[in-house]
């Protein structure tokens, strides 16, 4: 009876039942039903000793067996390449580069967008002989809402998928350590945010240098618009991942991402348009900074490096500045360490 | 309108952390508004700009987004959404239900701290308290409407709805008048215009115009959110 489909396997596929038939076959009562006339040139080893390897009677519950697997004797890369690895895949990841197409048409879409007013300006100058019609140094705080969109937007995805999947312990069980991860996503994004604002600006300066209208190239400000942007990318990142980083669902993250923007840039236009009204243009400077594009415009680009203002208004002047500067770091800080601290949670768990 | 679709929606938006964010935004509309009052700026022209601004341009859109986009979304995401589908449920109650919650939680949080933020500031003066209240509450249920059907269709709703509202409504909006007809934001305003007699309050629109298009963009999402439940296929993750 037993061997009934053991016959039948035999004619089709002679090769893929080999590994089963030498399990099977030693918890079958010995030899009399495959017949000694039969021919059965692979099974006949796993046959010979049938009672030891086939009755697990006294096998202890857990062992490891080895199967045979060769061990990987190479190079190990270690921890910073581990964590480099991590930086470029999630940096890949945040333009969607890897995963599906319709992944890449937010991130593609909205860095399109960031590059109109320099193809616009391009164009102008080309045409009619003249200084760009976007400052350099006004780019970031002109697009604002265009940044703001893609932060919120892709922010979410460096850190959402993996809390969700809860596959934390995964990466710790590697060289990576919490820092190291916390740190690789935050780089990630910050590299694609310094990329979506650098870019367009790397191609307006290279078309004004090409173009090349009358009155000097305007060097400094598109090296201090690029140190702007570098300030912009870290706050904005540190920030955006935070926030992002309190909830597992990507949808939530991005809602909680722009509502932080637009609570801050409304409130911050509201008062100031009160204290405007009431003819306290100091207050109302500082009502400005509170977006957090025009202060990392006011801390570095008008404070450190003496641009013009690129607000509708003046910024804090004098002491205000350095204040502004440490608003900056401790938001920075604020959030690196709230991040931090959220993923020794999600990691402990 | 089915009864426990709606009390698991409820606690789905209400229990988790989206909460948080739906609190949020009301009080700082109310902070600001106790704000200009102590500054001593609560004036007509203040409460109206503050209201449009704030309340109809800023609040509103980002409660439709969250609630809207809340009621299914998140059940799409996890995949749970095959346990409701799965029951013999007429697909469009289900929408309508869920329509009905989002838009109960956006009067609540939305036209209700609105009708608060500016009576605190004018009163009743020229009706402008009960003209952005009702703008709020139609506005919102647009809102509702609309983000919810994007929910159903795309897993980037959110994305998608903040483009819309800031990108659209805001800047577009702003340049190109003619944009600013195809806009919940302008309808509420008209709408708050109609019922406010407040001389610093004037939309391009008129009422009829924003009367009929909110009615047919909220019936015509909640529709189309219900014809696209019944043929709807859960698609992997990324």
């Amino acid at each position: 009876m037993p061997d009934l489909p053991d016959d039948r396997d035999r004619p089709g596929t002679p090769d893929l039942p080999d590994d089963r038939n030498g399990f099977d076959t030693p918890s079958r009562p010995a030899g009399p039903p495959a017949g000694p006339g039969r021919t059965r040139e692979r099974t006949a080893v796993p046959e010979t000793p049938p009672a030891p390897s086939g009755a697990p009677s006294a096998a202890p519950a857990g062992v490891i067996h080895d199967i045979g697997y060769r061990h990987y004797d190479g190079v190990r890369l270690g921890r910073a390449h581990a964590a480099g690895a991590l930086t470029l895949h999630t940096l890949r990841g945040v333009f969607g580069l890897g995963r599906p197409a319709r992944s890449k048409i937010i991130p593609f879409a909205l860095a399109t967008i960031m590059m109109f007013p320099t193809v616009v300006s391009i164009g102008v100058m080309a045409l009619i002989k003249r200084d760009p019609i976007i400052s350099y140094t006004g780019y970031a705080v002109t697009m604002q809402v265009v940044l703001a969109i893609f932060l919120a937007a892709q922010s979410p995805y460096t850190v959402a998928p993996d809390l969700r999947f809860r596959v934390l312990p995964l990466y710790l069980s590697r060289p990576v350590r919490l820092l190291d991860y916390v740190g690789a996503k935050v780089a990630a994004m910050t590299a694609a945010m310094f990329l979506v604002l650098a870019v367009p600006l790397t191609v307006l300066f290279v078309g004004e240098l090409v173009i090349d209208p009358p009155g000097p190239a305007h060097t400094s400000d598109y090296l201090t618009a690029l140190a702007g942007a570098v300030v912009l990318a870290v706050t904005l990142s540190c920030l955006g991942v935070a926030i992002a980083s309190f909830t597992p669902r990507r949808g939530l993250g991005v809602a909680a991402v722009i509502a932080f923007y637009l609570l801050t840039s409304a409130v911050s236009g509201a008062l100031a348009a009160m204290l405007e009204s009431v003819n306290d243009y100091t207050a109302a400077a500082w009502a400005w900074v509170i977006n957090p594009f025009f202060l990392v415009d006011a801390a570095v680009q008008v404070g450190l490096l003496g641009a013009k203002a690129s607000g509708p208004t003046t910024y804090p002047a004098g002491a205000g500045v350095v204040v502004t500067i440490l608003a900056v770091v401790a938001l920075i800080a604020l959030s690196v360490t709230a991040l931090i601290l959220r993923y020794r949670k999600a990691a402990s768990r | 309108m089915n009864g426990v679709i709606a009390g698991i929606s409820y606690r789905a938006l209400l229990g988790r952390r989206r909460i948080w964010l739906l609190v949020l935004l009301p009080l700082v509309l109310l902070g600001l508004a106790v704000l200009l009052r102590w500054i001593g700026e609560a004036g007509e022209q203040a409460a109206v700009t503050l209201m449009q601004t704030f309340a109809i341009g800023t609040m509103l859109p980002l409660l439709g987004l969250i609630a809207g986009t809340g009621v299914i979304a998140p059940e799409i995401e996890d995949g749970t959404v095959v346990h409701l589908l799965s029951k013999p449920i007429s697909r469009p109650v289900i929408a309508r239900t869920k329509f009905v919650v989002a838009a109960s939680l956006l009067a609540l949080f939305g036209a209700v701290p609105t009708f608060a933020a500016s009576y605190l500031l004018v009163g009743s003066e020229s009706g402008i308290a009960y003209g952005f209240a009702a703008g709020a509450l139609a506005g919102g249920v647009a809102y509702a409407a609309v983000f919810m059907l994007l929910g159903i269709i795309t897993r980037h709703a959110v994305t998608i709805g903040i483009a819309y509202a800031l990108v659209w409504e805001g800047v577009v909006g702003n340049f190109v008048p003619g944009a600013r007809r195809f806009s919940i934001q302008q309808w509420a305003q008209t709408v708050a215009d109609q019922v406010s007699s407040s001389a610093f309050l004037s939309t391009g629109i008129t009422i009829g115009f924003a009367a009929v298009a909110l009615l047919v963009v909220t019936i015509g999402a909640i529709v189309w959110a219900g014809h696209r439940l019944r043929g709807f296929s859960l698609t992997g993750d990324e």
